[in-house]
């Protein structure tokens, strides 16, 4: 393999992450859209789209190792390799909360509707917000940006609280809704645990924004 | 600076000593539940501190080897390695927490039926926990493929607690609260040996130089 100019091989993989992260982003729009329409076909478009998540996932890791191993990058190439390993981490498993979400949603089409859904979507809109910002915050480095999701986070974790105890709520007046209302009770945690994963996005965007060196940082402590 | 092979044995060092404390919060937390134990849940809740500062320690650790080590070929491998188990670890480590939360709640309970099938489950991740550090350790890739297998055992349990608690539910809608803590519990359970799969797959990734995740070399 030739070795390539190490700026390109960068940006390639700035890109291909980039990729993944659309893929992502929309496989989570999707599955909320799939649950409150209805959309069986929806659903099932999201886990088809499993195999190029996972796949791309593969894609970055190899590629990032191998810019790494060839380049012996030093500062802020480093911290962009490792963000980028994290962040790969994060996207991908923010898939997965999508696929299940969807797993969900098909579950619920096949029962009659338990309520109409409001906080859940709200829920939704807020998360797929912090997933947006936190990537275009990785794209522009800015630590600002991506500092500016928290609040939302917080947000995001009350909505969940609240559902938890309308629904529980519900199944006690109507315990015929409890398999569709636990069904609604995990498409509230993946959604939380999509905001969590945002919020990691974001603290890999300030670390990488701020420049800490790690040998420096690390070097005192270890001497002893 | 010290030799590089030193490095390289004082981070899987860490991981260990990492891998003993998740491990230990994993199985006190699982005993917290069954025994609504307070004391045993407050010491898992005491050592989260610890398992988090040795997860900053060691990417720390990784990534400055990766920087100044110029690693090739194996050595590479072990530090990308590392930075995921580590990543995994301190998931299970928060995972451990959350079942000790839901086992606070449900101390403050009636119980609502006699727990069998939620100690199995959790006794099967455990030891694929176990198995995988082990794995990863020694580099046994036999050892790391046996706990891939043992992931399907763990899905098949978290099925059957999840219908079993929904027709509980559905039976005696006062126990609904308990109910929804041990369906939680379960699949904090079900995320901990995913977790575990992950450390195995990583290791077969270190050993043999393959990528197994997401069964995309179905020959391992």
């Amino acid at each position: 393999m030739a070795l390539r100019h190490f700026s390109l091989e960068l940006e390639e993989l700035n890109e291909m992450l980039l990729r993944m992260g659309s893929l992502v982003e929309s496989s989570i729009r999707r599955s909320v859209q799939s649950l409150v329409n209805r959309d069986k076909e929806m659903a099932k478009a999201v886990m088809r789209d499993e195999p190029t998540i996972n796949q791309m996932q593969v894609e970055v890791d190899a590629r990032a190792t191998r810019v790494l191993a060839l380049n012996q990058p030093v500062a802020r190439d480093l911290r962009f390799l490792t963000a980028t390993l994290k962040i790969n981490t994060d996207l991908e498993r923010m898939g997965d909360l999508a696929v299940n979400i969807a797993e969900r949603a098909v579950a619920l089409i096949n029962r009659p509707p338990v309520k109409p859904l409001e906080d859940i979507p709200r829920m939704a809109a807020l998360v797929q917000d912090m997933v947006l910002k936190s990537l275009e915050a990785f794209v522009k480095v800015n630590a600002e940006l991506a500092d500016s999701i928290c609040p939302a986070d917080i947000e995001v974790d009350a909505l969940r609280d609240k559902v938890y105890s309308e629904l529980v709520e519900y199944m006690q007046r109507d315990p015929v809704s409890v398999p569709a209302a636990v069904d609604l009770i995990f498409v509230a945690r993946n959604l939380e645990r999509i905001a969590d994963h945002a919020t990691n996005i974001a603290e890999d965007v300030i670390f990488l924004a701020k420049g800490v060196d790690y040998r420096r940082a690390v070097g005192p402590a270890r001497g002893v | 600076m010290r030799h590089f092979i030193e490095e390289l044995e004082d981070l899987q060092g860490r991981l260990l000593e990492m891998g003993t404390l998740v491990e230990s919060a994993i199985h006190n937390s699982v005993r917290a539940l069954t025994e609504r134990s307070e004391t045993l849940a407050q010491q898992v809740l005491g050592n989260e501190d610890r398992i988090n500062h040795l997860e900053i320690e060691i990417d720390e650790l990784s990534v400055r080897l990766l920087a100044l080590q110029q690693p090739m070929a194996k050595d590479l491998r072990f530090l990308t390695a590392a930075i995921k188990i580590n990543t995994d670890l301190e998931r299970m480590g928060d995972l451990a927490v959350n079942i000790v939360e839901r086992a606070i709640a449900l101390m403050g309970r009636p119980a609502v039926k006699p727990l069998i099938d939620i100690p199995q489950m959790a006794r099967t991740a455990e030891s694929m926990v176990r198995k995988s550090l082990d794995a990863f350790v020694k580099r046994e890739p036999e050892l790391a493929r046996s706990v891939l297998l043992s992931d399907d055992t763990v899905d098949r349990l978290r099925d059957s607690i999840h219908s079993e608690l929904i027709s509980f539910m559905q039976e005696d809608p006062e126990s609904i609260p308990q109910a929804l803590d041990l369906i939680l519990v379960a699949r904090h359970l079900e995320r901990i040996a995913d977790h575990a799969t992950n450390i195995a797959e990583d290791t077969l990734f270190l050993v043999k130089g393959v990528d197994v995740r997401h069964h995309l070399e179905p020959n391992y």
